[in-house]
């Protein structure tokens, strides 16, 4: 709560450095800031194409399967590139926190609300492909979509959670920076992103551990929303909800202790 | 008060786990942390070891002393970027510290854009840092390159840019840690007019450097640090003084195992004994004075005794007002003349045709010291004097003087 009100006074400096992050990344770059629509345009390009004439995957519920990947794809990119980035925060602005007095807690937020931003920017492309999917007759198209914001809140403190323990947790322990990748790698393989726990053909001891990762109901309940076009079920929005809540204390938590040290160990 | 500073015990402990401190892995953490063991796992290195120290408001205070001592550590502790182990660290305004220049200055965008953010992180607002937009690209002087990204800049550049924000702040309290030690000449000058100026504001300044006539054009207070304690503090030239005559010192025990610079009495009197000042004592009309008319001549008497036979010598004399405003000082060396042997006791005098000093009452340091620095002894406060005159007169000079003119009718 704390760290939330320091961020609010500070959230003219959070804004621009959002956007030095932003424009830093496209400067240079010919199409500039239109990178951010394109990646994920790119992305569901060559889903569509492995997708469709290489592999078969099916799901029940799972069609047309790019789509159905990409609704799952999106708020996991959003975590795991905050995640990813999140680690070398600390770092990389290690010469601000040393030199100029500055809360630590802005690093992780603006690496939280840069991500975010990509990811909204990405929204608009999932709408304009099921729209057309819809109008091509594949799939009708998921009216839920206005609840695609209600369904982010769980994800935007899981992801706020994460950032705030690996950007303060990486700077005391360098090697979670490999690590990570490993640990992000698994959790994506865990979830329910690629496939759907609903038609999953596997022993019965390694689904309950499925059904137990704390991330399912979250990919679930975006998904529902996102492209099934259902409202998900009030177990899962609690439990995402609840998943959320307890993430975002632990991370915030966790960067509580290590951030009277962060300075003297950048 | 806005402006002051004020520290109370403060000790600043850096420890880290092991000398693998880079390489700190997580499997360490895991494994190797048994909770009862903990605290000797750790190694600590004591950066400050009780400071006291107060700044007034408007002081500008130069802090010296060899490299590790615990200069920028103080800085940092007082610009709020660490906190001390233990101790307060109190201070009262708007701090600006200009530790690195340009420190986060994103090399992709342009210098305009990365004035904003720096701006911003030194606690301005956007429209603060807009408004002062103009005189900070005035001052940086980077004609087209301000629109150009930062990775294009020269060194010189970037210091220059950061420099013109951090004083665009205009804060209470102005952190210096060696910063004019680079650039050129000339931003060097321009600089340090733009210091002098915010100090005529009432700006408080620290300042760390290793330029020491910097420090003594600079400051009015001066305060010496070695291996994290204050050894020395007080009026600039003094504790100049001493920390070169410990730099010798320290240099000369390690060419010929002399033994290092003795201190004989805390913050007053150091040096290694090789002569020593019996008495410093100040005399008008042949008699030993404590008053003096303002404009009679006078002596001042430093008697010594000689307890190991040197060739390199040179005595001197400081005149201070109570406060520590140096006032003036004169020694031999200066003065030309050259040291070829000092083997016996005896006493040296310096004599004033006319003591120029207005009325009031003064210090006087006097010294034996080598001429790199290294002191036999070196004794402040050696003497007092009270300049005495029928008339009061300001300031401390009182020069032999008439008045002239054609036109006015005195009486």
């Amino acid at each position: 709560m704390r760290a939330l009100g320091l961020l609010w006074r500070h959230r003219a400096l959070v804004a621009v450095l959002v956007r030095r992050e932003l424009t830093a990344r496209y400067r240079a770059s010919l199409l500039g800031f239109f990178w951010s629509l394109l990646n994920p345009l790119l992305l569901l390009a060559v889903y569509a194409v492995v997708f469709t004439s290489i592999f078969q995957p099916r799901f029940p519920g799972g069609e047309p399967y790019p789509l159905f990947l990409f609704a799952g794809l999106l708020p996991w990119l959003f975590l795991s590139g905050t995640a990813l980035d999140a680690s070398v925060t600390m770092v990389d602005n290690g010469p601000l926190l040393a030199k100029v007095m500055c809360p630590p807690e802005i690093f992780p937020a603006v690496t939280v609300a840069s991500h975010l931003i990509h990811l909204l920017l990405a929204l608009p492309v999932l709408l304009l492909a099921l729209a057309w999917s819809a109008a091509a007759g594949w799939h009708p198209f998921p009216w839920t979509v206005v609840l695609i914001p209600a369904a982010l809140v769980p994800w935007l403190l899981v992801t706020a959670g994460v950032a705030s323990a690996v950007s303060a947790l990486s700077v005391h322990y360098r090697d979670l920076r490999d690590l990570l990748g490993h640990l992000l790698n698994l959790l994506f393989f865990a979830s329910p992103i690629i496939y759907s726990l609903d038609g999953l053909e596997v022993p019965p001891a390694l689904r309950r551990a499925l059904v137990l990762n704390p991330l399912a109901p979250l990919v679930v309940v975006f998904r529902d929303v996102a492209f099934a076009g259902r409202a998900g079920s009030p177990a899962d929005w609690a439990i995402a909800l609840a998943v959320g809540l307890v993430v975002w204390s632990l991370g915030t938590w966790v960067f509580s202790r290590y951030r009277d040290t962060l300075v003297e160990s950048v | 008060m806005k402006g002051a500073i004020r520290c109370v015990g403060v000790r600043k402990v850096f420890r880290w786990r092991g000398p693998r401190r880079r390489h700190e892995t997580l499997k360490g953490a895991l494994f190797h942390r048994r909770l009862l063991e903990r605290s000797s796992r750790f190694e600590e290195f004591v950066a400050l070891d009780g400071i006291d120290l107060e700044v007034a408001p408007g002081d500008a205070v130069a802090v010296i002393g060899p490299n590790g001592s615990g200069k920028s550590t103080l800085l940092k502790l007082a610009s709020g970027i660490l906190r001390p182990t233990s101790g307060t660290v109190a201070v009262d305004g708007r701090v600006t510290a200009l530790i690195e220049l340009g420190a986060g200055f994103h090399p992709e965008i342009t210098g305009r854009e990365n004035v904003v953010i720096n701006g911003m992180l030194l606690g301005l607002s956007r429209r603060e840092v807009e408004r002062r937009m103009a005189e900070i690209v005035a001052f940086a002087d980077l004609g087209p390159f301000i629109d150009q990204p930062v990775k294009t800049y020269s060194s010189g550049m970037y210091v220059r840019l950061g420099f013109a924000v951090a004083v665009s702040v205009e804060p209470d309290i102005l952190l210096i840690d060696e910063v004019l030690a680079v650039g050129d000449e000339a931003f060097t000058r321009r600089g340090l007019d733009r210091l002098a100026r915010m100090r005529r504001r009432g700006v408080t300044m620290v300042l760390v450097s290793h330029d020491l006539d910097l420090v003594s054009r600079f400051a009015d207070r001066a305060v010496y640090l070695r291996a994290g304690r204050v050894v020395a503090d007080g009026a600039p030239d003094g504790v100049i003084a001493r920390y070169r005559s410990d730099v010798a010192g320290g240099e000369a025990a390690v060419q010929a195992a002399l033994p290092p610079v003795r201190v004989i009495e805390e913050g007053r009197r150091w040096g290694n004994g090789d002569v020593e000042i019996l008495s410093v004592t100040v005399s008008s009309g042949g008699v030993e004075q404590r008053l003096i008319p303002s404009g009679a001549p006078c002596a001042v008497h430093i008697r010594y005794r000689v307890h190991r036979p040197v060739e390199d010598f040179v005595f001197g004399v400081a005149w201070q007002r109570p406060d520590g405003t140096a006032v003036g000082g004169h020694n031999t060396s200066l003065d030309g003349m050259r040291p070829v042997q000092l083997a016996a006791d005896g006493e040296v005098r310096c004599r004033y045709d006319a003591l120029a000093l207005a009325p009031g009452d003064y210090q006087l340091d006097a010294a034996v010291h080598r001429t790199d620095g290294l002191a036999y002894d070196y004794w402040c406060d050696a003497a007092r004097v009270r300049v005495t005159s029928a008339v009061e007169w300001p300031g401390v000079w009182a020069p032999r003087h008439r008045w002239e003119g054609d036109g006015p009718l005195w009486e």
